[in-house]
């Protein structure tokens, strides 16, 4: 290509430098001190817990002692499970492909945020694996901790690394749609079922 | 073919798209119309209850548009930005003047690898640029796995909103779609069912897949990664599998900083359909091991509306669709009515700057009610901007002869006071004598579902001049 | 000049429903207040404008501020009137290349009826006219009115409720009000678009009505006669027998007696 022809970054670029409206300068308070969510008085476990339940999830609040039976309770009866947590181990997962997940039936894996506000938890891994399973395994299973719940997505995203894995993602709930007439219906493409173990203390 | 229950967006004379003709067939059946409606209100409810449960919401909207005014009047610092930090994240970045330009883009991966089956998350920018016609022409198969958009597509039909693709359709409808096209029982309606066919269908077309195709929420400049929302998990099944994965986005896109996600995730779903957050928010940094990871930035016309002074800030959307879901006039005629890619309010402030006389109608396809304006999570004058267009709509000469000679006949009346009394004298006496049939069919439009105003003896003028001696 | 206040009456209030007119000069006098109705400017120039056309919408409105500028408050007896006013008048000037600043002061100096009863004169001076009224009614608050002049707390926004119509119909005696599904949503009016989308206009309009006596409202109470002309149009032809009133009627005492 002759050095006279624009390539599209450099005509979109002068177009864009061309067009621009004159600046807005940003806001430079932080954004958690203006909008930090007053809640409605509960607490941060109690405001975690109904939000993860109204995302469609079901949640069972647990002392540290008792995670791990209430843990063996969630995928009992489970044909095959894969554990990335210390809480559970692995048994009779499908073979290596990521494909092979499809077969999979629960998944389990710790989180390190959960968000208060909204009933999500943080997911990020450089595990293709754990990835690809977030989304196959017909149903998931997370533990977060109460010391690890914040109020809102500002304070989440002071707290987390965005750029630690190439993948994280807020789980709310399992998979769901209303696409078809407003019904509805959970268990969309993703797992049909997630249980939220909250640990308390 | 699949029988279409809707109609088609009406084009009249020379191309131009006619709304309230489209409306109108809309309207023929007002059950249909009703239930669109209702469906419609009930998520702009549940907004409401969202909004109400968030005690800074009006501070948050204010916050959300001040970050893409500046983020927007800065773009080419941060689209910069973005392509450095993307590219230092191991993703390959691609800019594309227009559609055409786009489409070569997304087709020359695919064909350089040897990909055929494509599978695709919602984006309402692909439909722009008609990217499934363009790869199915040259051997691409091209599935939407997003549910109502692959309903829409089995159907040969377009999405009627651009959260909820298949909001138009009734269940009974799309179960016939799935006997037809997937051989689920006759008569199944129960959307549970449905939707259960519809996973098994697309499971199979996740893990056969060779490249995923997905839209973009929040491209972060900051960082150089992108964040995509879904509820279904579908982008995600696309790119937790795929090996090619192309993120296909318009510039408008691309936001300052990641703590800015926090402002705009706390608005998105709760604007779009009452949830506090989608089941998915996904960010992406970097590809997966041994996955090609490309970003095709998409001017299309963008920087044309960044140059309009009166119509920018069209360019803050975030794609939420509460503005269709609250306008009274797209309840009543449905998202094809407009005939653009994007219907409803936000539509017709973007679309006509794309081609003014093709879509004039659209800027008039409103009361100027101002309810859009008051649910935009970024604070978009969406009345302000469809007023405006309508003024440049009347300066490009699209509206009729008729209009033209109407409000020009009115407004020599009403700036000549003695002509303006004598002329209501008379409209008041013809409604007085003229027999009722007559009188409504000189009422014209107004008089055929409305009676006119009961004609009073005398105008409040004529009563003042009496009564209190005229003007002072 | 005799007043320092001025009325304006919209060109399709002083033709078809010059009662209202009647009835808001009378609730203005018998509140103290001494109003002119200048001759000279028959229309605020919102028609034309919210048709796109700008430079006769602005003739209209230049001719406006001509008649009104010597005004020190100009009352709109129309909630879209007032909202154009307010936010085009401004711009008379600058179009003619005038460098007066009439259209701005003007603009300024603008309230709505209503608008100005409850903020300045305040409803415990209108609850001495010793209004009254036997019925449960339907409050319309026009969307230019509600949402361009904030006469009350527009259903869309999370900020603290507050109804400057409702509080100045509290003041009437014996008046119920009726609660909707749908607080706020628009007739369906909307200027040319009555005509120019009549379908959907209609549509919208039969949608209200039937929000309004769904709920048991007997009549129907709006601050803008643009919204009553097509609501009225619309159950007329229904035979609703479904009446509809200004504000001023109510507060004036003759809602209910024509």
């Amino acid at each position: 290509m002759s050095a006279s022809v624009p390539s599209a970054r450099d005509a979109i670029l002068a177009a864009v430098r061309e067009a621009r409206p004159p600046a807005v300068p940003r806001d430079e308070s932080p954004a958690s001190s203006a909008l930090v969510a007053r809640g409605g008085g509960g607490s941060r476990i109690d405001t975690f817990t109904a939000a993860t339940i109204a995302a469609g999830a079901d949640a069972t609040v647990c002392s540290r002692d008792d995670v791990t039976r209430v843990v063996d309770a969630a995928l009992a009866g489970a044909r095959s499970v894969l554990s990335f947590s210390d809480l559970a181990p692995s048994r009779d997962c499908p073979p290596d492909g990521l494909r092979d997940l499809a077969a999979l039936e629960v998944l389990v894996c710790d989180t390190t945020l959960g968000v208060a506000e909204n009933g999500a938890v943080w997911i990020a891994s450089s595990s293709d694996r754990l990835r690809a399973a977030l989304f196959l395994a017909a149903r998931v299973v997370i533990v977060v901790r109460e010391e690890d719940l914040v109020d809102d997505l500002h304070a989440a995203y002071a707290r987390i690394d965005v750029r630690a894995h190439p993948f994280g993602t807020f789980v709310a709930g399992p998979s769901k749609t209303a696409d078809i007439e407003q019904s509805l219906v959970i268990g969309a493409h993703g797992p049909k079922a997630l249980s939220m173990v909250v640990v308390r203390g | 073919m699949t029988q279409r229950s809707f109609p088609l967006p009406v084009v009249g004379v020379g191309g131009r798209i006619d709304h309230p003709a489209a409306a109108a067939a809309f309207n023929a059946d007002v059950a249909r119309t009703d239930w669109h409606d209702a469906s419609l209100w009930f998520v702009r409810e549940k907004r409401d209850r969202a909004a109400s449960t968030v005690p800074d919401w009006e501070a948050l909207r204010a916050r959300a548009s001040a970050i893409k005014e500046h983020a927007l009047t800065h773009l080419d610092e941060y689209l910069v930005r973005f392509e450095e930090n993307a590219t230092q994240n191991g993703m390959q970045v691609h800019w594309a003047r227009d559609a055409d330009e786009h489409n070569r883009i997304v087709h020359g991966i695919l064909a350089a690898a040897g990909a055929r089956k494509l599978v695709k998350s919602k984006s309402m920018l692909t439909e722009e640029c008609g990217l499934n016609p363009y790869l199915e022409a040259r051997g691409i198969e091209v599935v939407d796995t997003d549910l109502g958009e692959r309903i829409v597509q089995l159907r040969g039909e377009g999405p009627s909103h651009i959260v909820m693709p298949a909001i138009h359709l009734r269940k009974e409808e799309v179960g016939a779609t799935f006997h037809d096209k997937l051989g689920t029982p006759a008569g199944l309606a129960d959307p549970n069912a449905l939707a259960g066919a519809a996973r098994e269908h697309l499971r199979q077309r996740f893990l056969a897949a060779d490249c995923t195709l997905t839209g973009v929420n929040f491209a972060i400049a900051e960082t150089g990664g992108f964040v995509v929302c879904t509820n279904e998990g579908n982008a995600d099944l696309g790119m937790a599998l795929a090996p090619i994965h192309i993120a296909s986005m318009g510039i408008e896109k691309v936001i300052p900083r990641v703590e800015d996600l926090g402002v705009f995730l706390r608005l998105l779903a709760r604007s779009a359909t009452g949830q506090a957050v989608t089941a998915y928010s996904t960010h992406v940094h970097g590809p997966r091991v041994g996955q090609a990871l490309h970003v095709v930035l998409v001017d299309n016309g963008r920087t044309r509306q960044l140059a309009r002074e009166e119509f920018w800030r069209s360019l803050k959307c975030i794609r939420c669709g509460a503005c269709m879901n609250t306008c009274p006039i797209y309840r009543r005629s449905g998202g094809h009515s407009y005939g653009s890619t994007v219907p409803g309010p936000i539509g017709s402030v973007l679309t006509p700057g794309l081609d003014l006389d093709r879509y004039a109608t659209l800027p008039f396809a409103s009361t100027l009610c101002g309810s859009c304006t008051a649910v935009c999570p970024v604070k978009i004058d969406l009345d302000t901007q469809l007023f405006r267009w309508r003024q440049r709509v009347v300066e490009n000469g699209s509206v009729s002869l008729a209009k033209r000679v109407a409000i020009d006949g009115s407004t020599r009346v009403l700036d000549r006071p003695r002509l303006f009394r004598t002329l209501g004298k008379l409209a008041r006496v013809g409604l007085r004598i003229l027999p009722a049939p007559l009188a409504r069919r000189a009422a014209g439009a107004w008089g055929r579902t409305r009676e006119a105003p009961v004609p009073p003896s005398q105008s409040f003028r004529a009563w003042y001049r009496r009564h209190r001696g005229g003007a002072a | 000049m005799a007043s320092s206040v001025a009325l304006f009456v919209p060109c399709y209030v002083d033709q078809f429903f010059p009662h209202v007119a009647i009835a808001a000069l009378t609730v203005l006098e018998r509140l103290g207040i001494k109003v002119d109705v200048p001759d000279g400017a028959a229309c605020c120039g919102q028609p034309a404008a919210n048709a796109g056309f700008a430079r006769e919408g602005h003739s209209t409105l230049a001719r406006f501020v001509d008649v009104y500028a010597p005004y020190e408050r100009i009352i709109v007896l129309s909630g879209s009137c007032a909202v154009h006013v307010k936010q085009h008048a401004g711009e008379v000037a600058a179009h003619g290349g005038q460098t007066d600043s009439a259209g701005a002061r003007v603009a300024e100096r603008t309230t709505e009826f209503c608008s100005y009863l409850h903020d300045e004169l305040g409803v415990d001076w209108i609850a001495g006219l010793g209004a009254t009224y036997s019925g449960r009614v339907a409050v319309h608050i026009g969307c230019h009115a509600l949402r361009g002049l904030g006469l009350a707390r527009p259903s869309e926004l999370q900020i603290r409720p507050f109804d400057k119509v409702r509080a100045l119909l509290g003041a009437v005696r014996g008046l119920e009000i009726a609660e909707l599904a749908r607080p706020d949503e628009c007739c369906g009016f909307g200027g040319t678009f009555a005509v120019g989308e009549p379908v959907v206009s209609t549509k919208m309009g039969r949608d209200r009505l039937r929000d309004i006596t769904t709920h048991g409202a007997q009549a129907v109470v709006s601050t803008d006669m643009s919204c009553l002309m097509h609501l009225d149009g619309l159950a007329r032809r229904e035979h609703m027998g479904l009446p509809m009133y200004h504000v001023a009627e109510v507060l004036a005492g003759t809602a209910g007696s024509r």
